[in-house]
């Protein structure tokens, strides 16, 4: 006689009767607050779920501020690996008073043996779980089924249709005034269609009249699709008769075109048709226009379950093409092929999904000569605002002097850096190393960190200098508040994204990585055996699990639906028990990682 | 005080009986939280229509072993108690015969103290339902959950007069109420309360 929830993963690997066992099988508990469930070394009895509570996983051979492990309430499971292991690794302790129900360890074991996938799910890495939870987000969304389900009407557009008399100039006059590319002409009652490249045919090759019918040059062997059939039908008739167009005929008349860039953007979701809005915006009007388009774009591609690491390299490459047509309007090209504009941090590192604060820097060249360089780097840093970027509240922008200099002035300034190597040059020196150049000339860039390397990778107690700081939040579960505090959570920029980001980030330059991606210098590190390729995997679905969830924040924010001003705080109690799951296990690759740091740069005091 | 004597005489007429050993002195440190849903509110005239027991061991309560006995429909079953309970005529034609399920309640129990919320209504329908099939009542020491919150919150909290409602108890105690109106979910909650009362629960908050 037990209310359990048994709906969410791992009990939907049972059937029913596996459902009933537990049911039946669970005992409840009280446990008061500051009572310890369970210690460390010792045997394990029982898997625990959690009714009502709140547990922590604590390391006690740790120092307290390092201690915390994990946190669990309602829903959570805890004690199934003491099971699986034999003995407990961590103390669990009561933080809330808490409820309890205590699966015996025979049952749990029993099940394990009778359930493969059950007893599975206790032995995943935590890549496969993110695999799980992916799936899960496909199947809540809208997925790539749904897409392929899509009927010929629901992406058709209406047909653009002319009199047999008309000429080819009215037929173009028509296309233009309609931004169409193609269309239909009646002839006794049939239908031929007419195509931008058969009108250029005509015109250039054959040396056509305007005046000529454009009956003439239309083809009245149509490619055709009912309004009913499947969106990918049209694409298999296309592909079949090389085409780029089917035209929609209900009951012998043309209903509609269906374009094949339609049925790409509509299988695209999108993203297409604003990369193309970008690459023809014309103005800084338009590219406003397409900018503002790129939230909704990420909401799509997470909709539809796109692994975020694509969605960033869209976003990086999609962001870089807005800055950089921006650069041209402003920039006159003959200051465009001496310098070289910079971004950098997360732009930088290609890992902001969202607009985030300008940070940008110029290199000139030593030779050039540009006398109204600050007023034109002030407008653009303006531009850029009006385009969707707030501005840096460090003031890390063009429009400061500081930022802007030419290529031997930022040797000095990075030497400088490297010899004074206090807080704020070692931030500096931080930031430069994620810069990619995004306009103008990049060969400066890559000049000065060529430099760059030249005059840090070796320097061993610079590494060490710049490594510390990744250690600097090292509790990253600190700032679980209770639960009665009204706005608490964990900072999972501080405790989960900077020590990752920053600590691969000394890793590359002590390994002088060119890249500028925090997964692509994993990879390059796991190359050259700097770390194992299991953890640096690992890494690499932590920190995109960190920044998933700061972005789902992110994205309610954007909808209006919650008005929280701080994204990168995570509500433990608001997740599901399968993401909190996830982030636990994230935390504890975390802090793997810093304890590597501390070995390898010798940070143990 | 009636009770005690009645105890006395049916020990000395069961002693060497197949129940003798109900009327030991307990030695363990298990309660049972028993519940029973009725046909009625009067215990003269109330008859069982199920009966639930859940052992408490310590500060479990141990639901994976526990009783929950379904009898078979007595004539007074009407529609007013149904309403309640939820249980008809016909979910209760395969249920046990009276005298079987006590039996089987008996075994369950043995001599260890009971608990229940507003227990003396529930042992005076199932004495009265026992002593003509076995010759004797409950002999067990028993628990009202109900009057020990009302002495802890008069102990803790004297200037309050407790509500003594068993959905706002569960509240007040933070306990959740699981399947009200359920005799084995009655039981249970009145077992979570049992411990978090002896755990503290009004005198930390």
């Amino acid at each position: 006689m037990v209310d359990m929830d048994l709906s969410q993963p791992p009990f939907t690997l049972l059937d029913d009767s596996g459902r009933e066992r537990v049911v039946r099988g669970v005992d409840l508990l009280y446990f008061s607050r500051d009572e310890i469930i369970l210690d460390a070394g010792q045997p394990g009895e029982f898997m625990y779920i959690i009714h009502k509570g709140e547990i922590a996983e604590l390391d006690p051979h740790a120092p307290s501020d390092q201690a915390r492990i994990a946190h669990y309430t309602a829903g959570d499971l805890f004690g199934a690996i003491s099971i699986l292991k034999g003995t407990s690794r961590y103390r669990f302790k009561v933080e809330q008073e808490s409820l309890c129900y205590a699966m015996p360890r025979s049952l749990f074991e029993h099940l394990c043996c009778d359930y493969p996938a059950f007893a599975e799910f206790f032995r995943r890495g935590l890549a496969q779980k993110t695999r799980l939870l992916a799936e899960r987000r496909a199947e809540s969304g809208v997925n790539m089924a749904g897409f392929m389900l899509a009927r010929v009407s629901a992406c058709m557009r209406a047909p653009l249709i002319v009199e047999s008399t008309t000429s080819i100039a009215a037929a173009v006059n028509r296309l233009n005034e309609s931004h169409a590319d193609s269309l239909l002409v009646g002839n006794n009652g049939r239908f031929g269609v007419v195509t931008k490249t058969d009108l250029l045919n005509a015109l250039v090759m054959e040396g056509a009249t305007q005046a000529r019918p454009v009956v003439t040059i239309a083809h009245f062997e149509l490619v055709s699709a009912g309004p009913d059939q499947y969106l990918f039908e049209a694409l298999v008739q296309m592909t079949r008769h090389q085409v780029a167009r089917v035209v929609v005929v209900e009951r012998d008349l043309p209903v509609g075109v269906v374009e094949l860039t339609d049925v790409l953007s509509y299988f695209s979701s999108r993203s297409y048709m604003v990369s193309l809005e970008l690459e023809q915006a014309g103005d800084l009007e338009a590219l406003a226009r397409a900018s503002a388009r790129l939230p909704a774009l990420v909401q799509a591609l997470m909709a539809q379950g796109i692994k975020l690491r694509f969605v960033m390299d869209l976003l990086a490459a999609l962001n870089g093409r807005i800055v950089d047509k921006a650069y041209q309007f402003l920039i006159d090209p003959r200051y465009r092929v001496q310098s070289c504009l910079l971004v950098m941090g997360s732009e930088g590192r290609g890992e902001q999904i969202l607009k985030t604060d300008q940070d940008n820097a110029l290199i000139v060249a030593d030779d050039s000569y540009w006398p109204d360089r600050a007023m034109a780097m002030q407008r653009f840093t303006e531009t850029l605002y009006t385009l969707g970027y707030p501005p840096c509240p460090g003031n890390i922008m063009v429009s400061n002097p500081a930022w802007v200099d030419s290529e031997s002035g930022w040797r000095r300034t990075v030497s400088r850096w490297v010899e004074r190597r206090d807080e704020a040059s070692l931030m500096n020196l931080a930031i430069m190393l994620d810069a990619r150049g995004v306009a103008g000339d990049t060969r400066l860039l890559d000049r000065l960190r060529e430099y760059l390397f030249d005059s840090c990778s070796h320097d061993e107690l610079l590494l060490s200098y710049l490594a510390r700081a990744a250690l600097h939040f090292a509790a990253p579960l600190t700032l679980f508040g209770t639960l009665k505090k009204p706005r608490h959570g964990i900072d999972i920029k501080k405790g989960g994204i900077f020590p990752i980001v920053h600590g691969v980030r000394t890793l590359a330059l002590e390994c002088r990585i060119d890249e500028t991606s925090t997964l692509a210098r994993l990879a390059a590190l796991a190359e050259q055996g700097r770390l194992e390729a299991d953890f640096a995997a690992d890494l690499g679905e932590a920190l995109a699990l960190f920044i998933e969830l700061r972005l789902k924040q992110q994205l309610t924010r954007l909808d209006g639906r919650q008005n929280s001003d701080e994204p990168n705080l995570v509500v433990v109690q608001a997740l599901s028990s399968l993401e909190r799951d996830l982030l636990r296990q994230a935390l504890h690759i975390v802090k793997d990682f810093q304890q590597r740091l501390t070995h390898r740069f010798h940070l143990e005091y | 005080m009636i009770r005690s004597l009645r105890r006395a005489a049916d020990r000395r007429r069961q002693g060497h009986g197949r129940y003798d050993w109900l009327f030991s002195p307990y030695a363990g440190d298990e309660l049972v939280a028993i519940d029973c849903e009725t046909t009625g509110l009067d215990t003269r005239t109330a008859e069982l229509v199920s009966i639930a027991a859940v052992r408490i061991k310590g500060e479990r309560v141990m639901t994976s072993d526990s009783l929950d006995l379904h009898l078979q429909p007595p004539a007074s079953l009407h529609g007013d108690s149904i309403k309640i309970h939820r249980l008809r005529g016909v979910d209760l034609n395969d249920g046990d015969e009276l005298g079987e399920a006590l039996e089987k309640f008996l075994d369950f129990i043995g001599n260890r103290p009971l608990l229940g919320w507003c227990v003396d209504y529930d042992l005076a329908v199932i004495d009265r339902q026992l002593r003509p099939l076995f010759g004797f009542g409950l002999p067990n020491p028993c628990v009202d959950v109900a009057r020990l919150y009302r002495r802890e919150m008069h102990r803790t909290r004297p200037q309050l007069e407790p509500t003594m409602n068993f959905e706002r108890v569960a509240e007040a105690l933070n306990v959740p109420v699981m399947g009200r109106h359920t005799a084995l979910g009655d039981a249970t909650t009145t077992a979570l309360m049992y411990v978090r009362l002896k755990k503290g629960a009004l005198a930390a908050s």
